[in-house]
Order: structure tokens, then C-alpha cells, then sequence
């Protein structure tokens, strides 16, 4: 009798994983992805001209997270040192002043010259690249410090979008099991703040929901029917633009307790949803919560001021 | 808002337009117009999710309930799914088949919402007030148990059994709450009865 290749696993049956703490970013598909999402969404939207934009913006991170060498990885001592005292191991204060991450910036810019935006864009575009060692060192620290201030959004979006491609790359090379819950809505990866939450619907972790990291687009799981901004799990509800009787999945998660509130998306229902992408294509309902009592806690630097 | 307006320290960056939103300061003000035109007439729904129990057995697998309406905010809420809580170490968001139907438990046309009594030899329900349940339930009670009551065991030890009467309680309870059953059950004496208490 022949001896079937296939052998049972009957530790399968009933096992129902953990879901993992930390998703690293998958450098050869996350901008990518994002960009397609970006220019889908911009067939059918009233904010088509900015959607295009950022699907440019987006095309320029995909290629070069694709074209640059690997960064030198975050030590394993540091690792390490970070777990014991539940801290992030990418250090976002010297991240900006290495010489491969201004390396990346003055690429990043320079391809951006050649998109198509408008004359506000170019103006910012153009300033950011003449920029001297004092200023570009300033917008960096604003952007690491994911406080951006309010008089030079434009400016600070190209910084903050090419810090994005070298925080993913640091990321990617982190080992997600390694890291360690450091507070509710701060990254356990860079220490930054969520651009939203995701609820996922991938195997070994359907239905559980993962906050998304502004810079470095690490996902960390945080309990659901929590606020992302204070960690209260009291009176959390949602919002949504009214859409009939579809049920909406993107929603806002309000905070009674801080009176905050931040999206949240359900890609277990809608699997094409994108974090950024989608947060920025929902402007409809930054636009109504801004007339409720609750601000805006997520933090997109392509979406500020709402 | 998520930028804080009252900072202007470096204003040697100032753009042309010196727009408050990003679309504004990247140009994109018409964008932004035709979003603000487009949602304006829309209202904001509101919804809620609950953490709670399934009540069908001692395993009390979390449950997260998905209403519409916040009961917080003066609205009805209407129950318009139930799923699995994927945080809850019991489940992990998995449920049985009894429970992946628990809408239909809380929806279900027959489902018992009062006391309800068969009277002897009736052929139906009939609804009674809670006043009435309750006196009928103790007088039942009360009269099996004086009639049935085990007071001493064969080797003549006193004991407190009542065999006659059982009692099944449900699982989606605190502790307080299993433990206030428990003690109410075990007092009495009953001693087929189960409920959280026992996991």
C-alpha cells in the first residue's frame, strides 16, 4: 500500500489562532495597493483632482520603497532594549537626520516635481526642495512629532509622505512578534499616532480590529468598542453618513469620555479599503463630524485641518 | 480639528492661499467645495456595538451586538446583527451554530417576553401579570417542598435535599449574580440545578 503524501493534522481542527499583535508593512504591496485604491476610488468621487494626486504621491512611494537598497535595520539590542521598557524601537527623534533617510527625501521630492497638481502645490513643492538644513530639519521634527503646523500643511505633506516611505522600510524590517504594547493609539513599531482603525477579516484574526500607523503603516490590534484617543471603553458609539439601507463601512468611533472620535473601517466588509486612501476619500464625514461635539483624534497628513 | 491653530511660530513657510485644510493648501479648494456641496444635505447616522454574553450555555462565548439608534443619545436602538467578540479569550469571534443565530433568538416571533401560564387541561398559553407568577411559582413551590422535603439521610445525618424540584439558570450572568443564584438554589435545598456558577 502506498503511503498518501498527505498526512492529517487534526491540531487544525478546532484551533482558532490568536490574532497576532503587530502587522508589519509589506513594502512590495502596501503603496502599491494604496495607489490603486487611490486611483479607483477617484472614478467616483467629488474629490477626484486630490485622489489623483495622491495616487501620484503614492505611485512615487511604491517605486521607490522597490528601487532603494535596504536600510540599515533597527539593532537587535535596541530591539531588545525597547521590549524590556515597552518603548518603540525605531527612534523617530534621529530617523530624520540619517543621511539614507534625507537620501530618500531629496528623491522623493524630486520625483514629485514631475506630477501634475496645482500651482499652490507647485509653490510648496518648490520651497520644501530649496528649503535650507535649518527648515527642512524643523519640518522633519513636525512631522515626527505628528503635530503639523497649520500655516504650512502643503509643505509638510511631501515631508511627511517621504518620511513614510522610510519609516515603512525601518518597519518592514522589524520582526512583529518582537514588539510590545507600549498605550492605547500609539504605534509599537515609531511611536506614532493612528491614521485610523481597521477591522480585518484575513484568517487568524476575523473581526478583530487593528489601529494603523500614520508613519511607519505598522497595524497593531486594539480591543474593539474602545477610543483610540483616551482607551475609555465608556460610552463608545458610531457615526456614519446615512446611506440607505446599506450599512456604512467606514464610521466614525465617537468618545464620550474625551469627546474625540476616529475612523474606523470594516474591511471584513469591504475588503478594498485602504487606510489612508479611504480616510482621505471620506472627507463627507470629517465634514459632518466637525458640526459635533467630538474632534478628530486620527492622524492623516494628507487630510489635516478637519 | 486636528491641527492646532493657535500655532504660528514659523511663519516663513506661509503658502499662497494659507488654507486650514490640506486640500485648501494644496490647491484643491474646488475639490474640497464640490465634497462639502455634495454632504450637506446627508444626516449622520447613529450606531452602536455592545460587548455581551451568548445566554445559551455555561461556555459564555463574548458577543459584540450591533444596533442602530444609541440608546445613550435618546434613540431607539434596533438589534441589526450579532457576531462573534474577536478580543474575547473564550471564543476568539467564533460561535456555534446556536449561537451565529442569536438575531433570530432575540427577533423570534415566539419568543417569550412575559409569563406566560398553561393552566391544567388547557390546550394554550395565556399571559399572567409578574405579581401573579410570582405567588403561583412560590406557592408551588412551597407546597412540593413541605411535601417532599429530605430532612435526613437513610444513616439519619440531617441534610437539606429537596429532589422533587430542578432548576436550570442561565449562563450569561456576572459572578455576583451566579453566586446570588447558587446560594438561593442551594438554600432551598434543589438539587438538580445547574447555571454559571459551575464553570
Amino acid at each position: 500500500m502506498s503511503v498518501s503524501p498527505v498526512q492529517p493534522d487534526p491540531s487544525v481542527i478546532g484551533g482558532v489562532p490568536k490574532a497576532p499583535f503587530a502587522l508589519m508593512p509589506k513594502l512590495a504591496r502596501l503603496f502599491n495597493d494604496r495607489a490603486s485604491r487611490f486611483e479607483a476610488l477617484a472614478q467616483s468621487s467629488h474629490l477626484a483632482a486630490y485622489l489623483n494626486f495622491l495616487a501620484g504621491i503614492t505611485r512615487i512611494q511604491s517605486e521607490l520603497v522597490s528601487a532603494l537598497p535596504p536600510p540599515e535595520p533597527v539593532r537587535a539590542d535596541r530591539v531588545e532594549r525597547a521590549r524590556a521598557n515597552a518603548m518603540p524601537p525605531i527612534d523617530r527623534a534621529a530617523m530624520g537626520s540619517s543621511p539614507d533617510c534625507r537620501e530618500v527625501l531629496r528623491q522623493f521630492f524630486e520625483k514629485a516635481e514631475a506630477l501634475e497638481k496645482p500651482a499652490a502645490a507647485s509653490e510648496a513643492l518648490a520651497q520644501v526642495r530649496t528649503a535650507d538644513e535649518e527648515m527642512l530639519t524643523w519640518m522633519i521634527g513636525n512631522v515626527m512629532a505628528d503635530d503639523l503646523p497649520v500655516e504650512s500643511l502643503a509643505h509638510h505633506l511631501y515631508v511627511a509622505a517621504a518620511m513614510q516611505i522610510h519609516a515603512a522600510r525601518l518597519a518592514a524590517g522589524l520582526d512583529g512578534s518582537r514588539l510590545v504594547p507600549i498605550r492605547v493609539g500609539v504605534c509599537p513599531a515609531c511611536g506614532g499616532r493612528p491614521v485610523a482603525s481597521m477591522v480585518i477579516g484575513f484568517h487568524g484574526a476575523e473581526g478583530a480590529r487593528y489601529a494603523s500607523c500614520s508613519c511607519c503603516a505598522t497595524m497593531w490590534n486594539e480591543v474593539r468598542v474602545k477610543c483610540l484617543a483616551c482607551g475609555s471603553t465608556k460610552g463608545i458609539g458610531y457615526r456614519a453618513v446615512e446611506t440607505g439601507d446599506e450599512e456604512a463601512t467606514v464610521k466614525a468611533e465617537v468618545c464620550d469620555t474625551c469627546n474625540s472620535w476616529m475612523k474606523i473601517l470594516y474591511q471584513n466588509k469591504n475588503p478594498s479599503l485602504d487606510v489612508v486612501a479611504d480616510d482621505v476619500a471620506s472627507l463627507g464625514l470629517d465634514l459632518l463630524m466637525k458640526d459635533t461635539e467630538y474632534k478628530r483624534a486620527g492622524f492623516d497628513p494628507f487630510l489635516m485641518g478637519y | 480639528m486636528n491641527v492646532d491653530l493657535s500655532r504660528r511660530s514659523f511663519l516663513k513657510l506661509a503658502g499662497a492661499g494659507a488654507a486650514a485644510t490640506s486640500l485648501g493648501a494644496m490647491g484643491f479648494g474646488e475639490a474640497e467645495a464640490a465634497v462639502i456641496a455634495h454632504v450637506r444635505p446627508h444626516k449622520l447616522t447613529k450606531t452602536t456595538e455592545t460587548r455581551n454574553t451568548c445566554p445559551y450555555c455555561s461556555v459564555a462565548c463574548g458577543v459584540i451586538i450591533y444596533s442602530k439608534g444609541d440608546l445613550r443619545k435618546g434613540e431607539t436602538a434596533d438589534i441589526i446583527h450579532i457576531e462573534g467578540d474577536a478580543d474575547h479569550p473564550t471564543n476568539r469571534g467564533t460561535l456555534c451554530p446556536k449561537g451565529a443565530a442569536l438575531k433570530d433568538f432575540v427577533k423570534s416571533p415566539t419568543r417569550l417576553q412575559y409569563p406566560m401560564h398553561r393552566k391544567p387541561g388547557s390546550d394554550r398559553f395565556e399571559r399572567i401579570s409578574w405579581e401573579d407568577a410570582f405567588d403561583r411559582i412560590a406557592r408551588l413551590m412551597k407546597d412540593d417542598r413541605d411535601a417532599n422535603f429530605v430532612a435526613a439521610n437513610a444513616a439519619g445525618v440531617p441534610v437539606n435535599r429537596w429532589t422533587t424540584v430542578g432548576m436550570l439558570a442561565a449562563s450569561a450572568t456576572t459572578n455576583e449574580t451566579a453566586w446570588a443564584t447558587f446560594k438561593f438554589a442551594k438554600s432551598l435545598g434543589i438539587v438538580g440545578f445547574d447555571n454559571q456558577a459551575r464553570v
